[in-house]
């Protein structure tokens, strides 16, 4: 049994792919959105693919730009940006999208430009700081702040970053569903 | 110990064997239930279930559950055997379900990974009660002929003594090994073992399982069974086996006199010992001489046209074809094995998911804009692709079929509950299904189960009035409930008609006008019936006084609907007063793949199914009326519809704005028509359902989504949605 998941976790790593939580600890998926730097944990990343068309949705959030197609599999995709609230701006051959799992929903992010894959110690995350939270709204969706060298990284919660604020929606959403 | 048993499929195989065993059992029961005791084949079926199930939850260490099925089959050994008059047939039909109730409660535990640690002892007792109640009435009646020695000597019961020509008796003696642990096991291994073969089968001491003191007198005096086989005592032997713990096997060889003496042999008979060692090398010399004549001769024998011969005793109960009977019992599993395979769910629907995929990569191929590069010569091509299409459509044809099953479970199962309601509330009820073999996907079997089974209790609990009441209002025929279902126009029409009191309209419309839900402008008369029975639908809503076990707090008949409407379906209520009612249930056949229009609206795709869609139409702007508050209505051949303009409605870019440049379709949804506004028609085709992401928050109007030909995406409208 161990030797089995031992081997995976090497042939993950070899990939770089997938999930296996012992060599993935501590390292996270950078991106650039606006000015800033944001980190992901990289256990939730999925897959990064290139920025393809997206179906709109009527009656949807403006950050929830709509669905795409990634090999027969319907998915939905979110502006990072504008779910941040730093405004829109034209996709580049540089936009991409970050492709995560999070609680069995599988959600693109549409993100400006992926950085790297660094890894930050325990001992180098900060929590996040208490004044100035409301410049850009989206503090809440981070949750410490990670040093890498001079730079810094603002860690996001997944989880927050796709259910925070909508949260009612969505319960709303589930209710609808299970009548 | 010395082997440890592989109890995970162990335990699987024993679920699934008696879950079966249980589902045919409730349908023999159900089957009889109106008549005016069980035939001699039920009798022997219902015996033999409980006995398979006693000896596999035996093996298995359920004590419950082998406890309970003992004491039916105690109560039906008594049947069969002594077959006494005045039975309470109901009764006995609710102590049989209630045994499988409780069996099958007990087994869901275990599937689940609990204990099964219910207490069969009331049950028990029931049973106890009710066996004694027929003995006394049996006993009266013939006169004290059934054999007393039923229910307290429990060893003459083991399995139908039907003896044919081919059968032999053997007598046999197993001594084990003094220092052997648990020998009471080891005999119950043999004892099973034998079963095998046994046509009969007695043993002493019988109750290996639950008394453990039995083990020591096993290895005091040896184990004696008595056994009625169609085979060689050479098979015997091989069958028992020679073990570690087997210190020496006896097997004698007698005729059916003696076989019926019982176990009082062995003192008359001098034993013929036969040491272990001697008896294997013998056993081995033999078999090798007549391995292969020894073999076919079984098998010759075993197929040999039982003649009906000797019946021992009078307590025989003469089945039509003895011997037969075994082995259809025996035949039966075997053939269905052969016919079926049980396929897990999960892939079924990873094969529909790729022969989806299969029809739109196939699309895409055929639609591919390569192909339309003028002046190429595509004869051949076209004759592949309609070959290729040919056989994908009978692909898919094929993987609905798989997914198709019969409603014959789902009606069994309303079956049950008319029985059960029935007798609660004391209402005479006669029970009809109509068209059970209806194929429907399994998908929709799994949702319209409960909304069915609010039907039927309706139906039962106030649809029909009781005895009295009908006495009263002159009703002669007994009260009826029929379930049918019938295919029509791609969509399964069930439906649940009682012959009871039907609705009362003014009541509803009273409870109506109460709740508020009436326009208090509009008089009761302008309802229209349909419309006032739709009220009982809504949630909060019961007409029923009286809140009784099964129906009247109002929950139930808005998630009827809101379960139907959920896979497409819709609910329609006839009632003629006094004479009953009818509630229909139409649904989809199924809900994976549907026939769609597609069309476009600004740069987005869109797909309606194509069952909803009356007609395609252009319009003039003169036919358009615009009401001062942004409504819209076209006048088409002198009818007016409302009109809603998709690209508008969902707030979509560069839609075309004038009517002329578009599309109208008229939808028809439940009798009512709309006329939708899109920007162009781009075809038909068969469109595999998706669902949209649950991360995206519903949208009204929209129910899916799917993949177009050139793999985008397009949603797919929900024309109910649209008219609401």
């Amino acid at each position: 049994m161990d030797e089995t998941s031992r081997l995976l976790g090497q042939l993950d790593e070899m990939d770089g792919g997938a999930d296996s939580r012992n060599t993935q600890k501590g390292k996270y998926m950078t991106f650039k959105s606006g000015p800033e730097y944001f980190g992901l944990e990289i256990q939730y990343v999925q897959q990064i693919i290139q920025f393809q068309s997206v179906t709109k949705i009527p009656e949807t959030e403006d950050y929830i730009k709509g669905l795409i197609n990634l090999r027969g599999k319907i998915v939905p995709v979110v502006d990072v940006r504008l779910r941040f609230r730093q405004g829109e701006y034209e996709y580049n051959d540089k936009t991409c999208i970050l492709v995560i799992n999070v609680k069995d929903n599988t959600v693109g992010l549409i993100v400006e430009q992926i950085a790297e894959v660094v890894e930050i110690k325990e001992e180098n995350i900060l929590p996040p700081p208490t004044i100035g939270r409301a410049d850009k709204g989206h503090h809440k969706y981070v949750y410490g702040i990670g040093k890498v060298g001079n730079a810094v990284k603002l860690l996001l919660d997944p989880e927050k970053l796709l259910y925070d604020e909508d949260s009612s929606d969505a319960e709303q959403n589930k209710k609808i569903e299970e009548e | 110990m010395a082997g440890d048993f592989n109890t995970e499929s162990m335990l699987d195989m024993y679920l699934f064997e008696n879950g079966q065993l249980l589902e045919q059992l409730q349908e023999t029961v159900l089957e009889q239930k109106d008549a005016d005791c069980f035939d001699e084949d039920s009798i022997n079926e219902i015996f033999r279930t409980m006995h398979t199930i006693k000896g596999s939850s035996g093996i298995m260490m359920f004590d419950n559950i082998t406890a309970v099925s003992h004491k039916l089959e105690d109560v039906f050994f008594y049947l069969r055997e002594s077959h006494p008059d005045n039975v309470p047939h109901v009764e006995l039909v609710e102590h049989v379900l209630e045994v499988e109730d409780f069996i099958s409660n007990e087994m869901e535990k275990i599937r689940n990974g609990d204990s099964a640690d219910g207490d069969a002892t009331d049950i028990i007792a029931d049973l106890d009660r009710f066996l004694n109640l027929i003995k006394n009435g049996g006993a009266q009646a013939e006169g004290g002929a059934a054999p007393e020695n039923v229910h307290e000597e429990p060893k003459h019961f083991y399995i139908a003594p039907v003896a044919s020509a081919a059968s032999r008796f053997y007598k046999i003696f197993i001594h084990f090994f003094p220092e052997t642990e648990m020998a009471n096991v080891h005999a119950y291994k043999t004892v099973y073992a034998l079963k095998e073969i046994a046509e009969d089968i007695l043993y002493s001491p019988e109750d290996l399982l639950t008394d453990e003191k039995c083990g020591e007198t096993i290895i005091k005096e040896g184990f004696r069974i008595l056994l009625q086989a169609q085979c060689s005592e050479e098979d015997v032997r091989e069958l028992i086996g020679v073990g570690y713990d087997i210190e020496k096997v006896d097997v004698f060889e007698c005729d059916a006199n003696q076989f019926l003496l019982g176990f009082d042999f062995g003192d008359n008979e001098p034993a013929p010992q036969i040491d272990l060692e001697s008896s294997v090398e013998v056993i081995e010399a033999k078999q090798e001489a007549k391995a292969s004549e020894a073999g076919g001769a079984a098998k010759a024998e075993e197929k040999k046209p039982e003649a009906p011969k000797i019946t021992p005793g009078d307590f025989v109960i003469q089945s039509k074809e003895p011997g037969k009977q075994k082995k259809l019992a025996k035949d039966k599993p075997k053939g269905e094995k052969a016919a079926f395979i049980s396929v897990n769910v999960s892939k079924m629907d990873q094969l529909m998911d790729l022969i989806g995929e299969l029809v739109i990569s196939e699309s895409v191929v055929l639609q591919s804009s390569d192909l339309k590069v003028p002046g190429l010569n595509l004869d051949n091509f076209n004759k592949a692709a309609a070959q290729l299409a040919s056989i994908s459509t009978d692909l898919q044809n094929v993987i609905m079929s798989m997914r198709m099953v019969p409603l014959t479970n789902t009606f069994q199962k309303m079956n049950r509950i008319v029985f059960d309601v029935s007798r609660k509330l004391g209402k005479d009820i006669e029970f009809v299904m109509v068209g059970d073999s209806t194929e429907v996907d399994k998908n929709i079997i799994e949702h319209i189960s409960d909304p069915l089974m609010h039907l039927v209790r309706n139906a039962v609990d106030h649809g029909i009035e009781s005895n009295e009441e009908r006495a009263a209002s002159g009703k002669t025929e007994k009260g009826k409930v029929t379930l049918s279902a019938k295919t029509e126009a791609g969509k399964v029409w069930i439906s649940v008609e009682d012959n009871g009191t039907g609705l009362d309209r003014e009541k509803i419309l009273a409870k109506a006008r109460k709740q508020g839900i009436l326009d208090d402008n509009k008089p009761d008369a302008a309802y229209s019936d349909k419309e006032v029975y739709q009220f009982i639908t809504l949630p909060g809503f019961s007409t029923n006084e009286t809140v009784t076990e099964y129906s009247g707090r109002g929950v139930g008949m808005d998630v009827v609907v809101q379960n139907i409407q959920a896979i497409g379906g819709a609910l329609e209520i006839e009632s003629t007063p006094g004479f009953g009612s009818m509630m229909s249930l139409k649904i989809p056949l199924t809900l994976a793949i549907i026939d769609g229009i597609v069309m476009e609206v600004g740069n987005s795709s869109f797909v309606m199914e194509t069952g909803v869609i009356k007609q395609f139409i252009r319009v003039k702007e003169d036919m358009m009326i615009h009401e001062p508050n942004g409504d819209e209505f076209v006048m088409i051949r002198g009818d007016c519809f409302p009109v809603i303009r998709l690209g508008r409605w969902y707030g979509l870019e560069k839609y075309q704005e004038s009517v002329e440049d578009g599309v109208m379709l008229i939808l028809e949804v439940e009798d009512r028509k709309i006329c939708l506004l899109v920007d162009k028609l781009v075809g038909e085709q068969e469109i595999v359902v998706k669902p949209i992401p649950s991360y995206i928050k519903k949208v009204k109007g929209l129910s899916g989504c799917t993949q177009l030909g050139d793999g985008s995406i397009a949603l797919i409208l929900d024309a109910p949605g649209l008219v609401e």
